[in-house]
């Protein structure tokens, strides 16, 4: 009864500690996701300068995933294309980004992703963010799963493959309100 | 002074303390780089969670956690639950016939002289809880899985009794199968060794869209070993199994059906076969509310019987709902919360003799067991974890028990955790430990004690997970049980018949834990366990000491255990497994050193081909005291896929 006890009272006390961040290994299966995502993205010939230039991946705001994301970048490429990560400490409409990670604050994943309605962009939300990007992760069961609004993407003028949306736990068919 | 024969034939057996052989846990390893090797398919398959009944990743889980996986388990050869078991650095297991092992973990493997039985594990098979109880021990010979449907096996060494409840003394062992969608398609093994024979039929597909199911039939024959004397044993057997699973989703909502149905007949020397025989069903829905808080809905049935001899044996139907609530409160406090409710109705009939009787004082009950449970993790900061959490469980002879554990885990870095934890657990008694009657001739030599106490642990324990050096990891854990109302045997005072059950021996065991992966190529991983205990018991004021201390387990002060995993070419994968155990002190079985090694070779999509080889070091070998010996044996299987 005693281990009880104390362990109310730390928990009592604990209520007005801040939350942290989640766990290594989730964001560890994230960051290898992202780069992997991006063969099976056709972005419109305007998303970039020249035919070599790289795909880049941006993290706007709160970047939970170190140096990870940038091995996992490092090992995958894109036909002639090589892929970059880029961090955005505030959302930026003029950032040169094929592919945005949002995560954290609601309110600006909110405002980025109506920023971004119509360019070809890949948005990609959190698991947890209650506004949904192009590719939105979520834990499913225990995994990491992602769900993909087809629909979305066809506005921005992209086209994913049909391979990623098999994998997809959940897809928003294109032409569907 | 030999007890044992009496309550042999319906215990089914006795064994011994090995296991070794180690991997660590597919979490740790896949924490780092080897996330980036995955492909798009595999990364959905990552789990991230754990042990624990809310979310959390493996590598945080404040416990002595080791997870056998799917590959581990295919590559070790193993062809039944207790040897895949052996993989896990953790626990002692050992082979007393070819159906029946001891298994435990932080000692207490039993000590069948005194007619005490491994009793401190709480084993699930996809949630469905197995072990009996009738004695809290597990009948092994009843818990088959096809080897390559498992998913994994989450080993925890220590009290698991605030979530996990009943039984969960000492640790938890936790078998779950593959999904039906990651089973899909048809696949014939079939087997031949020296010593064991099988085969088995699966298959798997979809009745539509989210809605998976996959059938299976296995049967087996395993040869007789050899007695302690020498001499045959005619203890071989077979146990036919069948079963299927439906997995259905629908939108967010997970529901899952499985059963299984299988017979079975073990030799007994001199005396007709031991039959088995059971059937089980499992439904379990997961119902997501929102973002953060989900609904989990499990129930089972589950019926065994045994025969043994002049009668003896028992059935036993077990009737199981469990709920669980996860959700958030605030931004910081992630809450489990459940209730459960288990009722079981035996029907034992009693083993008459002239010589020696064992009967059951009343032969039929009916028993419910409830419990409520709440967890709370809380985040202290950025690096530290405090994991809150109390179980009351309600058994029908003792009451209620109240079992809080604390655990606190700091990421002292990102690859650096260092866990403490302090956690109550009771075993509970049961019809074995309460009503339970033996006769020598006209003479009662044993009794049940109506008052019989529940066990009880209050275990310490503080442990390091991590990485280093890029390509190793390690986890340490060290534990310090504090044991009360340990069950020994008393006389009766003046007459010393009967002699009865009774709770008069306390103690503590202490212990280390240590296991370590290393990746030392790309194609080759060394994995390494050891573990060391104390165990310093000791009895109450004005006990008899009648039997000694060692009548509560006969376990080895350390075993260890080395694995080599190569793939050597494309296809082609080389396994050894080293494992020592060190002396069982009374009754004395010498240590050993043994080694199962498979050679695998998947020769194309369509079909693979496998050697292995068990215990090859030695002609023969013994494990428990009294056990028969274990022999050398190979086993070549081929599987067909269409």
């Amino acid at each position: 009864m005693r281990i009880l006890l104390a362990g109310a009272v730390l928990g009592w006390l604990a209520v007005f500690v801040p939350a942290r961040a989640d766990t290594a290994l989730e964001y560890a299966v994230k960051a290898a996701y992202l780069p992997k995502f991006v063969p099976f993205i056709t972005w419109p010939d305007a998303a970039f300068a020249s035919p070599t230039q790289p795909v880049t991946i941006c993290v706007l705001g709160n970047d939970p995933f170190g140096a990870k994301l940038e091995e996992s970048a490092s090992a995958a490429r894109s036909g002639e294309r090589a892929i970059a990560v880029r961090r955005l400490t505030a959302p930026d409409p003029n950032a040169v980004c094929q592919l945005l990670f949002l995560s954290g604050d609601a309110a600006i994943a909110e405002g980025t992703l109506d920023a971004m309605k119509g360019k070809p962009v890949v948005t990609v939300t959190d698991s947890g963010l209650k506004a949904h990007g192009v590719i939105s992760f979520l834990i499913e069961a225990n995994h990491v799963r992602f769900d993909i609004d087809d629909a979305a993407a066809a506005q921005d003028g992209l086209v994913i493959s049909s391979k990623l949306l098999g994998l997809a736990h959940a897809v928003k068919q294109r032409g569907q309100p | 002074m030999r007890f044992g024969g009496t309550y042999r034939e319906l215990m089914a057996g006795a064994a011994l303390a090995a296991c070794l052989a180690a991997p660590a846990a597919q979490a740790q390893q896949l924490a780092q780089a080897d996330v980036q090797q995955l492909t798009l398919e595999q990364l959905a398959n990552v789990e991230i969670t754990s042990v624990s009944k809310s979310p959390q990743s493996l590598s945080t889980a404040a416990a002595a956690a080791y997870v056998i996986t799917h590959d581990d388990v295919i590559r070790s050869g193993a062809t039944s639950v207790p040897e895949i078991l052996r993989l896990a650095p953790n626990l002692e297991v050992m082979q007393s016939s070819p159906s029946a092992y001891q298994i435990a973990a932080r000692g207490f493997n039993g000590n069948s002289a005194a007619q005490n039985f491994p009793n401190k594990l709480l084993v699930l098979i996809d949630g469905r809880s197995v072990y009996t109880p009738l004695f809290s021990g597990v009948y092994w010979d009843m818990q088959n899985v096809l080897p390559e449907d498992v998913d994994r096996i989450e080993v925890v060494s220590g009290p698991g009794g605030t979530l996990w409840g009943a039984n969960a003394v000492n640790g938890v062992i936790n078998i779950i199968t593959r999904k039906a969608s990651d089973t899909p398609g048809g696949s014939v093994t079939v087997g031949a060794g020296d010593q064991y024979s099988s085969a088995a039929l699966q298959y798997g597909g979809s009745f539509a869209e989210n809605l998976d199911y996959r059938v299976y039939f296995k049967d087996f024959y395993q040869r007789a070993f050899n007695g302690a004397g020498g001499t045959n044993a005619h203890d071989g057997w077979s146990a036919p199994q069948g079963g299927f699973r439906l997995d259905w989703t629908a939108g967010q909502d997970a529901v899952t059906l499985q059963g299984d149905v299988y017979g079975g007949a073990e030799g007994q020397f001199g005396l007709p076969n031991q039959l088995i025989g059971g059937a089980n069903m499992t439904v379990h829905w997961q119902h997501p509310l929102d973002e953060d808080s989900s609904l989990q809905v499990l129930g089972y049935y589950d019926e065994t019987r045994r025969t043994v001899v002049n009668g003896g044996g028992f059935t036993l139907h077990t009737w199981d709902l469990e709920v669980q609530h996860n959700f958030k409160l605030g931004s910081w406090n992630s809450i489990v919360w459940g209730v459960g409710d288990r009722i079981y109705q035996y029907n034992i009939a009693d083993r008459a003799a002239p010589d020696t009787s064992l009967l059951w004082k009343p032969g039929r009950r009916t028993l419910n067991l409830a419990n409520v449970f709440a967890e709370d993790s809380i985040p202290l900061g950025d690096a530290l974890q405090l994991t809150m959490g109390l179980k009351l469980e309600n058994d029908p002879y003792s009451g209620i028990s109240p079992m809080p554990s604390g655990r606190l885990s700091w990421q002292v870095a990102p690859d650096h955790m260092v866990w403490g934890a302090i956690s109550r657990a009771v075993r509970s008694p049961t019809p074995f430990d309460t009503d339970v009657v033996e006769k020598l001739g006209t003479v009662t030599f044993l009794t049940g004690d109506r008052n019989f106490l529940p066990e009880q642990v209050t275990a310490y324990e503080l442990g390091y997970r991590g990485q280093i050096f890029n390509r190793v990891s390690l986890s340490i854990s060290a534990f310090e049980n504090v044991y009360e109302n340990l069950k020994d045997i008393e006389p009766t005072p003046v007459t010393f018949t009967p002699l009865r059950w009774a709770n008069t021996l306390e103690g503590n065991v202490h212990g280390v834990e240590v296991w370590a992966s290393f990746q030392a190529t790309d194609w080759w991983r060394l994995s390494a366990g050891v573990n060391v205990q104390h165990m310093d018991l000791n009895f109450t004021s004005g006990a008899s000491k009648l039997l000694g201390t060692t009548q509560a387990g006969d376990d080895p002060h350390h075993q260890a255990s080395l694995r080599s995993s190569m793939n050597i070419l494309d296809g082609v994968t080389f396994d050894a497994d080293f494992r020592y155990v060190g002396t069982l002190p009374d009754p004395r079985v010498p240590e050993y050193v043994e080694l199962n090694s498979r050679l695998g070779w998947k020769i194309s999509d369509t079909l693979s081909l496998s050697l292995s080889g068990f215990n090859l070091l030695h002609g023969h070998h013994q494990e428990y005291p009294g056990a028969d010996q274990i022999r050398r044996s190979v086993y070549l299987e081929t599987r067909l896929r269409f």
